[in-house]
């Protein structure tokens, strides 16, 4: 209990500091931080409608985060969040095409079946090479994201390219209004209660279940979980394909809720986003909900802050990398500083 | 045939110095995904080092002082608060795309591409058909050529690779692996510098938001591709070179006809063929524990 009092206690005075460290640059660059910290919180939760606003970001980045937790508890460092989210999405938008006209009834669980079988495939090669021949996951699936990126160009400007599209930016024809799951606001009961059944069934997994322990203790120390006679194979090839699933899903949230469409280079920071809340979450599933309405409600805050405080939506991108620089720090002085006193070995 | 060569050059010549920014790095057991954030470091304190200056050379000072900055930054985040280096890395690169953005905005008061009035010195004449090129094209191959003699036959590489290795032996004789880490991302700051300066200057001048477009994590695939050697890692960069201005080229002969998609995924499939092979032949340096550094 008192681990787990520091460990949000850490993760709080981590993205604070952060935060204040932001608000002192930008108030050197010739903005006004203090009215940049209020639009801040005014654009995530005060305006009217920016708690759904936030809670619309906030949901698809809890469930690929949920999922970037588990394989991360195994002891998996799968970087590969964003490739998986586009991969599903894009298998998503496949089988839409392939499934014009069917009723919405049998259509819409079967796009979602493709788009999680997309991501679960683009997180199963990294873990197919990883368990059999041990090639680093961290490259390959940084390169997974690169190829899912470029494998998107290709489908929004090839196979699945909208004839009568701009051209400004490569995208696929929207999504027939009969099989959308929200408006494009992209809040709706569906998507929440999705979000709540992932919520539920992987927080059941991890700490309900043997798989749930023996991955957490898989992740800790490999060798004693096989001396004990559980299958590492299994073990680790299941969290790459349940986290690449999670991470499809997000996607063809995404895709049949607020974009109905996908387009080259859509929601370039959302697996970098997932990550940093799984890792502010220390990887617990109900810190991630929580981390995850807090960096949804940034999301939300970038589209204000140019009209409130004058300041780029960079700006948002700047508080969020300053997060991930500092997140993982685990120094004798930080230890030292949140166990006041008590001696840390 | 010239202007192929011209352009696979200017694209491969900022790689190059990126890529050797990040060999430094890997022997010193650092693995460095803030490459990215400080090529777009170094390209825009380049502009507008120009523009603040008038003066290409100390443009380039600010570019570097700027980069190695940034550089000593990642280094005490990863070192004395012992962060994780790829998630550092990370973060460093999104400081980069999302500052430059910033910096520019917060000047000139909008986000549109800054152009500088000049930019980066030329060969000129006397190279012919190659004039065109930037001084740090011609000086590309003496870089490698001087960083191969420092990381492979130089006391100090040695030392590098033993503190990148292992820590703990290089520490039983005397060397200090964290002196070493902040000796090799200084370098690589100043290289980094350089490969984003020539990247805004070499044939263009200006900086756009965004404009080193993943080239970063490219020179990062290049490093490992090439087993973190600086004539493997080189030749792998100028190999993604090729492939792009093949890429290019085929596009605009052909037009959408030939799937260019795949000669730009070329790189990227290389680099996961390439580390799966050196794991199968027992060659691979892993990152083991989440890319932590050994000593920790």
């Amino acid at each position: 209990m008192k681990d787990r009092a520091i460990a949000i206690l850490r993760s709080l005075i981590f993205v604070s500091f952060s935060l204040i460290l932001c608000a002192v640059v930008f108030q050197f660059a010739g903005y006004n931080a203090p009215q940049m910290l209020t639009a801040v919180v005014d654009g995530a939760f005060l305006r009217p409608g920016a708690v759904e606003q936030s809670l619309r970001w906030a949901l698809p980045l809890f469930i690929t985060a949920v999922g970037v937790g588990i394989s991360f508890r195994a002891g998996f460092f799968n970087i590969g969040a964003q490739g998986q989210f586009y991969v599903g999405a894009i298998a998503a938008a496949f089988a839409a095409e392939a499934l014009r006209g069917g009723p919405a009834f049998i259509v819409i669980p079967l796009i979602f079946l493709a788009g999680m079988t997309g991501g679960a495939l683009w997180a199963l090669w990294p873990g197919l090479l990883k368990l059999r021949s041990g090639t680093d996951e961290v490259i390959t699936t940084l390169m997974g994201n690169f190829l899912a990126g470029l494998l998107l160009v290709y489908v929004t400007s090839g196979p699945l390219k909208d004839p009568s599209g701009s051209g400004q930016q490569a995208s696929s024809r929207p999504l027939d209004a009969a099989y959308r799951i929200s408006n494009s606001l992209g809040l709706s009961p569906t998507i929440i209660g999705i979000a709540i059944v992932v919520g539920i069934l992987m927080w059941l997994l991890v700490n309900r279940t043997s798989f749930g322990v023996l991955a957490s203790l898989a992740g800790r120390n490999g060798t004693m979980v096989r001396w004990q006679g559980a299958k590492l194979w299994q073990l680790g090839l299941s969290s790459f394909v349940i986290s690449g699933a999670l991470a499809g899903l997000a996607g063809t949230i995404e895709f049949m809720g607020p974009n109905g469409r996908i387009a080259s280079g859509f929601l370039p920071t959302h697996g970098f986003t997932a990550i940093l809340i799984a890792l502010v979450a220390n990887l617990s599933v109900v810190g991630t909900a929580a981390a995850a309405i807090f960096f949804g409600g940034l999301a939300s805050a970038a589209l204000y802050l140019p009209i409130m405080a004058g300041l780029p939506a960079a700006a948002i991108d700047i508080i969020n990398a300053a997060i991930a620089l500092f997140i993982t720090a685990r120094s004798n002085l930080v230890e030292k500083f949140l166990r006041l006193g008590r001696r840390s070995s | 045939m010239n202007d192929v060569i011209i352009a696979i050059l200017r694209s491969g010549t900022p790689l190059v110095y990126v890529t050797l920014a990040g060999v430094i790095a890997q022997r010193a057991g650092v693995w460095n995904l803030g490459l990215e954030g400080l090529m777009i470091i170094g390209a825009c304190a380049t502009i507008l080092g120009i523009m603040l200056t008038q003066s290409y050379a100390a443009a380039i000072v600010i570019a570097i002082a700027m980069c190695v900055i940034a550089s000593v930054l990642s280094w005490f985040v990863i070192e004395k608060l012992k962060a994780n280096p790829i998630i550092a890395g990370l973060g460093l690169t999104g400081l980069g795309i999302g500052g430059t953005a910033l910096a520019v905005e917060s000047i000139f008061g909008s986000q549109a591409t800054v152009t500088a009035p000049f930019g980066a010195p030329k060969l000129g004449a006397a190279f012919g058909a190659y004039g065109v090129l930037s001084i740090f094209v011609a000086a590309m191959p003496f870089v490698v050529f001087a960083l191969w003699l420092l990381l492979k036959r130089s006391r100090f590489g040695l030392q590098l690779s033993a503190s990148g290795e292992h820590p703990f032996a290089a520490r039983g004789v005397g060397i200090q692996p964290v002196r070493m880490r902040l000796i090799a991302l200084s370098i690589g700051g100043i290289l980094c510098a350089i490969g984003g300066a020539e990247l805004a200057t070499g044939s263009l001048q200006f900086f756009a938001q965004g404009m080193t477009a993943g080239r970063g994590f490219m020179a990062f695939a290049a490093v490992i591709f090439g087993a973190a050697h600086p004539i493997g890692a080189t030749a792998a960069a100028l190999f993604f070179a090729i492939a792009g201005a093949l890429g290019i080229r085929a596009q605009l002969m052909f037009g959408d006809k030939v799937p260019h998609d795949l000669l730009q995924a070329l790189p990227y499939l290389a680099t996961v063929f390439g580390v799966w092979l050196s794991g199968k032949l027992g060659g691979a340096k892993t990152a083991g524990s989440f890319g932590e550094l050994k000593d920790q």
